[in-house]
């Protein structure tokens, strides 16, 4: 270079350099003198004499490079894929030790009891409200069979689910989740068909959360005004006599017969004019569901979620009242149970009923967690007990759903009331005067308050994501997608607030993609592609793709 | 022969973004100012001639070869003589990444035309750059696929290929051969740095490059751990020249010592810097002085005596 014949020290040139740079830099040459130590001691759990060769010489080449160019210039910063992994990372410390780092740190491992308790938490839903009736609409034993066959045959499902991206050959699926591995294996269909059923489950769940909270606030509003004037609606219900009140809210229907919707008016005896008014503005399907528009559509306009995302303890806490509640009434209410197993009776329904598809129907989605399974199990520090861990999840969201299914239904005073008249919401068998129930409902209005954003979010992500291929094309963008779900819900809860109904057949539809038919068809053909595919598999995977449609045509039909 | 003779030339040739400048500032240990990156992005003829000196008097020259506009083309025919003549050495680098392969091809079938024409003895590299990019188990087959096709339509003259990527070690190879076959008599300065290695009894013996500080040549008397070694001693002196740059300070010689070695490093030959490591600490530091000293003596002349191409290289000092 033409440096090598210029004088060693040009004593004009140093001096416009020690003015040019700052301060900080100005005489302190002698410690500014470039060193390289190449550690010699590594301090890790087993014992290693030095840095890997490829991480030193990356050092080098880093630590020269950055030299050539401006700090904040990317032009030669290391690439993603030229960085080494987590493995053969190490932190230098000034003495010249080298630690390594143990363990990847971007994800967080959680001990097994965490994540058990994180898909337990994130499968408990509404469905739980529903499950009594369920198991009306099937019969005693035969509820209590379909519950657990149904949770050993989703348990199943989830499992395939789970390990479908390791069977993926030649391709790094380790941040896949299910909708990839059907992408994968079918194409653009498969991506789209998996993304349709998934938006068919997360929009039916907000359809039955605005359903819900329309309810939870007409109870608790009429409790709250009820309280005030000191007015007593007991004689207006059809129900049992005594503290531990249970009501019939619609005591004509047949049993036995179809579920028949009927809004009913509950035309207050009442003579003061201001309680009809109440009425009339405080109406659970006429005013109430518009009441919401205005509190929770903006809230679905946020562009980030994650200030809802700390509420999700409300949930749990709400679950565990739920259980305590329904321990507590049927501590005072006691056990009516007869067993009449094929014909009906006044009271009772029979213990084997032809409608028990709408039990499976609202199980599809009372045990759906198929669509973000891989996510959750992915930060289990001991991966090899996934699938142990997973059972022990769906065992105890089995027996929570059973605890207070069987509870309620064996709970329930038949004499004078039938069990026909458990609803679909089993709150609703209580009246609006009970205190435990109206804390209750409070809870669980204020918990999907919260909730409802979150889905909210998720619906726009995938919809804007899917189609605009941008997470927030614009606010009238998801202006208009909002109104499309905030519509939906308001005119459900206008014309059709039974949550039994919209629970089992988007349990169903949805479930039939992603939790019977896809997952069947992937370990099918993955089986096939390694050559392991028996006949006996073969012929059970189809017959859970059969069960899957049988499943949603009986909804339309029973 | 005077030193006003006819300055030769390294011609460093490449698609616009292929990595010209980021090579040439690895290699040449050259500060990247953020314009310098803007390089034939526009209609502006953006031609570099670094002053570099390397291998004695060559001087480098990066041009960017088929830019989308047709300005810089009719500039490039019209100046093709003036370009081509007196190119000592061509490199030319290929983007493996390129979407254009056809284009690329023809751009460098019209610069080796030129090459025949103005400078028929000159040596000719290629260079498939970013490599990286490739997946591991990719790169033999796509390096193979294309050496054969460059070497097809390089006939009659001949080209060396390399396959490089700035992230792993084949950047300084593929430049340590070049520089290799660049260097006049190379195999006598190896066997007397053989001679000259036994004789004051050092454990390693390497031969740099001037201007880049490519290993050119070394002799170890036992096998040392360390593979990358030579790559990791170019880089730590490049950093250093830097720093000393910006001082205006001119790096000559460096002495390291510790009880279990003393490395030496200093100017050789013009061309070429020495380092030499002695792992008898014992040996006083004067006694390897003197020698390295005496050798360059004997080293220059080797460098001197032969071929009429020398006498261009020779400076008054």
């Amino acid at each position: 270079m033409e440096d090598d014949f210029r004088p060693l020290l040009n004593p004009e040139q140093t001096g416009e350099c020690y003015s040019d740079r700052g301060s900080t830099d100005s005489l302190d040459f002698k410690t500014k003198r470039p060193f390289h130590v190449e550690p010699r001691n590594i301090v890790e759990d087993d014992p290693q004499e030095r840095v890997s060769a490829e991480a030193a010489i990356l050092n080098s080449r880093v630590n020269y490079y950055s030299r050539l160019t401006a700090s904040s210039d990317r032009l030669l910063s290391p690439p993603n894929h030229v960085i080494p992994g987590p493995e053969e990372l190490y932190i230098y410390s000034p003495l010249g030790t080298a630690f390594k780092v143990t363990g990847s740190d971007h994800s967080s491992k959680n001990p097994s009891i965490i994540t058990i308790f994180a898909i337990w938490n994130t499968m408990m839903g509404t469905s739980i409200l529903s499950i009594p009736w369920g198991i009306k609409q099937a019969g005693f034993t035969l509820g209590i069979i379909i519950l657990i066959f149904t949770g050993l045959l989703m348990l199943y499902c989830c499992y395939i689910v789970l390990k479908s991206p390791k069977a993926i050959p030649y391709v790094d699926a380790s941040d896949w989740e299910f909708p990839d591995v059907c992408r994968y294996y079918f194409g653009k269909f498969g991506q789209w068909s998996s993304w349709f059923f998934s938006m068919v489950s997360l929009i039916g769940a907000m359809v039955v959360y605005w359903v819900l909270m329309s309810n939870f606030l007409y109870n608790s509003g009429q409790f709250i005004y009820n309280y005030a004037h000191n007015v007593n609606m007991s004689d207006s219900e059809f129900g049992t006599n005594g503290s531990d009140k249970v009501i019939c809210p619609f005591p004509n229907t047949d049993p036995g017969g179809n579920y028949t919707t009927s809004t009913v008016y509950f035309a207050n005896s009442g003579n003061e004019t201001s309680d009809v008014s109440f009425e009339n503005w405080w109406s659970k399907t006429n005013t109430i569901p518009l009441y919401l528009i205005p509190l929770l559509l903006p809230l679905l306009c946020f562009r980030s979620a994650s200030f809802f995302a700390r509420f999700t303890f409300l949930g749990t806490i709400s679950v565990v009242y739920l259980i305590v509640l329904v321990t507590i009434k049927t501590v005072h209410l006691g056990f009516h149970l007869e067993f009449h197993w094929f014909d009906t009776s006044q009271f009772y329904v029979p213990e084997f009923r032809l409608l028990f598809p709408q039990f499976t129907g609202v199980l599809t989605l009372a045990f759906f967690i198929h669509n973000c399974i891989i996510t959750l199990m992915k930060s289990n520090k001991h991966q090899e007990n996934n699938v142990r861990d997973l059972s022990v999840a769906y065992l105890l969201v089995g027996l929570t759903y059973l605890y207070v299914g069987v509870l309620i239904f064996a709970a329930f005073p038949s004499p004078p009331l039938s069990k026909d008249c458990i609803e679909p919401n089993f709150l609703d068998n209580f009246p609006t005067s009970d205190v435990m129930v109206f804390v209750a409902r409070t809870f669980l209005l204020f918990q999907m308050i919260t909730v409802y954003p979150l889905l909210g979010y998720l619906v726009r992500v995938q919809v804007m994501g899917q189609i605009f291929g941008n997470h927030y094309p614009s606010f009238f963008h998801v202006l208009a997608l909002n109104i499309l779900i905030v519509g939906s819900g308001v005119l459900m809860a206008k014309f059709y607030p039974n949550i039994g109904s919209i629970i089992r057949f988007s349990g169903a539809t949805c479930g039939l993609a992603l939790v019977f038919v896809f997952p069947a068809l992937v370990q099918m053909i993955s089986l096939r592609r390694q050559g392991v595919l028996r006949w006996p598999s073969a012929l059970f995977h189809t017959f859970l793709i059969l069960l899957g449609v049988a499943n949603l045509l009986a909804q339309f039909f029973m | 022969m005077s030193s006003t003779a006819m300055k030769k030339k390294v011609l460093l040739m490449g698609k616009s973004g292929s990595g010209k400048t980021s090579m040439r500032s690895i290699i040449f240990a050259n500060y990247i100012a953020r314009d310098t990156r803007r390089l034939g992005a526009t209609s502006k003829i953006d031609v570099e001639h670094s002053h570099v000196r390397f291998l004695g008097n060559l001087v480098l020259n990066l041009w960017d070869c088929g830019g989308q506009d047709t300005f810089m083309e009719n500039y490039f025919t019209s100046q093709r003589d003036n370009i081509f003549r007196n190119v000592e050495v061509l490199i030319y680098i290929f983007d493996v990444e390129s979407r254009e392969l056809e284009k690329d091809m023809h751009y460098y079938q019209s610069c080796l035309e030129a090459i025949l024409q103005n400078s028929p003895d000159a040596k000719v590299f290629c260079l498939v750059h970013k490599m990286d990019l490739v997946q591991e188990d990719q790169r033999d087959l796509i390096f193979k696929e294309r050496e054969e096709d460059l070497k097809r339509l390089s006939r009659p003259l001949a080209c060396t290929c390399f396959r490089t990527s700035i992230w792993d070690e084949t950047l300084y190879k593929a430049w340590s051969s070049i520089v290799y076959q660049l260097i006049p008599n190379v195999q006598q300065l190896e066997t007397n740095l053989r001679n000259f290695a036994q004789i004051i009894e050092a454990d390693e013996v390497l031969l740099f490059e001037r201007a880049t500080f490519l290993v050119i040549s070394h002799y170890q008397c036992k096998e040392q751990r360390d593979a990358h070694r030579f790559e990791k001693i170019s880089n730590i002196i490049k950093q250093f020249k830097l720093s000393c740059s910006k001082l205006a300070a001119s790096f000559q010689s460096m002495e390291v010592r510790n009880s279990n070695f003393a490395a030496f490093i200093d100017v050789f030959t013009s061309n070429t810097y020495v380092m030499v490591i002695m792992s008898d600490p014992s040996i006083p530091s004067a006694a390897t002085l003197i020698n390295i000293r005496n050798a360059r003596k004997h080293f220059e002349k080797l460098e001197r005596v032969d071929g009429p191409k020398h006498s261009l290289h020779m400076r008054m000092r």
